[in-house]
């Protein structure tokens, strides 16, 4: 039995050098860390135009000719925060749907406190999206809007359209759960086992902290380990570390979710999967997909480890719309918002596709200042109005 | 004995003696203390002294117990006495016996208990130490120890008391969950250090080693990832989370619980007041807009 050769030699001289690299790198990553970085996120200027409790209606200054009709209104989870939309100059949804012309609104829901445990979905849907969508059909005169929702918001934007299909035109579901009777995603296999109650019970609001260490755990090995092994090696690289920073701050970000609608979500989604088959009621309704008449485009992610494609694509089968489109892409939960490859994809396809079903309108840019982050919060309460019945175009198309 | 008795002199008349030497004492000392007492025989002082003050009731004690100890004098009072004071130390034995019964049979079920600490948990095996030992404890203490946390409390502290047993028994809980979850966790790891050195062993055979040491992390960490995807798809690692979540939600209440009866004697309102008033703004506001949709 003859005895394999150990380039030892060579593994040891590779070793040396790799030694080399490192020291000469962490050389230059203390001249960077210690450079005045970059870091800000959500950096698109805006106003906050409505806001009631903790939750602030921010408006977008327009970098361009508005070229479309109806505003659109993006709905963020109550997972961590609507600045991952505008992480980076450059790597921005927002700044892309204004560079294209859409007018653009979009809810920040704020830091619930111990006061917010009692809020359930319906405050949520009926309650604050309903009454953010009544203004700025009010400020902007319109019948109906444009919705888009990100993950758990993109959920209760199926859930306001199927309740409020007069007051939405178009409806943008990105990685949106709307089928929980699935075993592809780990949340969905581990949620069936949590006791919503106790936890409710015991804590009130569920800690941010808590949500963002479990969702760490979905992949501990490359979440907790393997990336901070790339920060290290690419420490050197101004830009990259100021990229990453951003996204830590991101992903650390995370406020409490509310008690009631964290128990209601866990036990009639998760655990009963009451959306999809039309038996979830919210606010004494039931929630009919078959309303959600409006033309619809749903996104998810191949990879998409929290949201996978399986609890994605039955929504455009069972809504009553017939102009539905499923866009499937390349990329995982925070990839289609984030990644350089998507930036290209996902937001100028909403762009041309809410083109594509608004009545080409040029409207002049209001005269504002880019005045970054004003908060000159008004309350106001938007007048309804009843929205014409259409037909809905009856086109379906798969991509 | 004998010898003892016959320089001691007989019991009885020692005893006579000695309640005559005591009650001269104070009768002297009395006398000395309060001329008017002196004067007084044992009879008369029954009515004499109603109005009693301190010094009253010390006459009429000592009178009464020269009383006695004059009507001990008498053999046959003596003998009676003697008697029954013959049979105290046979009483005190047996109810010092009966107490002392109840405690070692007490003692014994303890012990028994104790003793059979561990066989509860024989079904696991000890043989696989590193794997079963948070559960087999996890089992041990259920059986076996949380019953001690049970035991009914009494008196004015018993719902405290209560309280602080059933938060010390769900920290208990919650540890022996959190260990097993940990356990699990830490499993992925040392599996993914054997498979590697496996595949190592193979590819040194084959003479293919890597030359570049992030081969070699890249590998491992390729095999820990697969791993943590077998483990958190498994049924022992959705009990344990769904445990260990239930137990440190049940600490945290009980330890809420605990919490409260000590800033109850504060000025600060207790969360639960709090909370109460929470819900009625929120229910007060929802009211309002309701009306508001109306009017």
């Amino acid at each position: 039995m003859s005895r394999s050769k150990i380039p030892v030699d060579l593994i040891l001289s590779k070793l040396a050098e790799e030694a080399d690299k490192a020291q000469e790198r962490a050389q230059k990553a203390s001249d960077v860390l210690l450079d005045d970085l970059d870091t800000d996120l959500a950096t698109t200027p805006y106003e906050v135009v409505y806001q009631e409790d903790r939750v602030k209606l921010k408006h977008y200054l327009p970098i361009t000719e508005t070229r479309y009709k109806t505003p659109l209104l993006v709905v963020y989870a109550l997972i961590n925060r609507e600045t991952m939309l505008d992480l980076q100059p450059s790597r921005s949804v927002v700044e892309t749907l204004l560079q294209q012309g859409i007018d653009l609104y979009m809810i920040d829901w704020g830091y619930p406190t111990r006061k917010d445990q009692f809020l359930t979905i319906d405050d949520h849907v009926n309650g604050y999206i309903g009454t953010m969508v009544d203004h700025i059909r009010q400020q902007q005169g319109v019948d109906k809007i444009n919705l888009m929702g990100i993950c758990m918001g993109g959920t209760f934007c199926v859930i306001y359209s199927a309740l409020h299909p007069d007051k939405v035109k178009n409806l943008v579901t990105t990685v949106t759960p709307t089928n929980f009777d699935t075993d592809k995603g780990l949340l969905h296999i581990w949620m069936k086992g949590v006791d919503a109650d106790r936890l409710v019970d015991a804590y009130a609001n569920i800690s941010g902290d808590v949500m963002n260490f479990g969702f760490l755990l979905l992949n501990p090995a490359r979440l907790m380990l393997d990336k901070y092994v790339g920060f290290f090696e690419h420490m050197d690289n101004k830009k990259f570390v100021e990229n990453f920073v951003r996204m830590e701050k991101w992903i650390f970000d995370s406020p409490d979710l509310p008690g009631e609608t964290f128990r209601q979500f866990i036990k009639d989604f998760y655990q009963k999967n009451l959306l999809i088959q039309n038996k979830l009621e919210v606010g004494g309704n039931r929630v009919d997909l078959k309303n959600v008449t409006m033309p619809l485009i749903n996104f998810y992610g191949k990879f998409d480890h929290l949201v996978p494609p399986e609890a994605c694509e039955l929504l455009t089968g069972r809504v009553g719309s017939r102009d539905t489109t499923d866009v499937c892409l390349d990329t995982g939960h925070i990839g289609i918002y984030v990644s350089s490859k998507c930036q290209r994809e996902f937001a100028p396809r909403i762009a041309k596709w809410l083109l594509e079903r608004d009545a080409p309108s040029v409207r002049k840019a209001p005269k504002k200042t880019a005045a970054r982050k004003k908060t000159g919060a008004r309350k106001k309460t938007g007048a309804r109005k009843k929205a014409p019945k259409k037909k809905p175009k009856k086109t379906q198309s798969k991509s | 004995m004998g010898s003892e008795q016959n320089s001691f002199g007989d019991p009885q008349e020692l005893f006579s003696a000695w309640v005559k030497t005591v009650g001269d004492f104070w009768q002297g000392a009395f006398k000395a203390w309060s001329p008017e007492a002196a004067t007084q025989s044992p009879g008369e002082n029954k009515n004499k002294f109603k109005s009693a003050n301190f010094q009253g009731n010390l006459s009429a004690a000592l009178n009464a117990f020269q009383a006695a100890a004059a009507g001990l004098n008498d053999p046959a009072a003596m003998q009676s006495l003697f008697k029954g004071a013959g049979a105290m130390p046979e009483l005190l034995a047996r109810l010092a016996q009966n107490s002392l019964g109840s405690f070692a049979q007490m003692q014994q079920k303890l012990f028994e208990s104790a003793g059979r600490i561990g066989k509860s948990a024989e079904a696991y095996k000890f043989e696989d130490l590193d794997q079963n030992i948070f559960r087999s404890w996890g089992e041990i203490y259920e059986k076996e120890f949380k019953q001690f946390l049970k035991v009914p409390q009494l008196g004015l502290t018993r719902l405290y008391q209560e309280k602080g047993n059933l938060a010390l028994d769900k920290f208990m809980v919650f540890q022996t969950a959190l260990a097993e979850f940990s356990r699990l966790l830490a499993l992925p790891v040392t599996r993914s250090f054997n498979v590697l050195q496996a595949e190592l062993g193979e590819l040194a055979d084959k003479g293919e080693l890597p030359e570049d040491s992030k081969v070699y992390y890249n590998m491992w960490v390729k095999i820990l990832e697969g791993h943590y995807m077998t483990l958190f798809q498994s049924p022992e690692y959705i009990s344990s989370l769904g445990q260990t979540l239930s137990a440190m939600a049940e600490f945290a209440q009980a330890r809420d619980d605990l919490v409260a009866d000590f800033l109850a004697v504060l000025p600060i309102p207790r969360q639960k007041e709090v909370d109460e008033l929470y819900e009625e703004i929120y229910r007060l506001k929802k009211r309002i807009k309701t009306l508001e949709k109306k009017s």
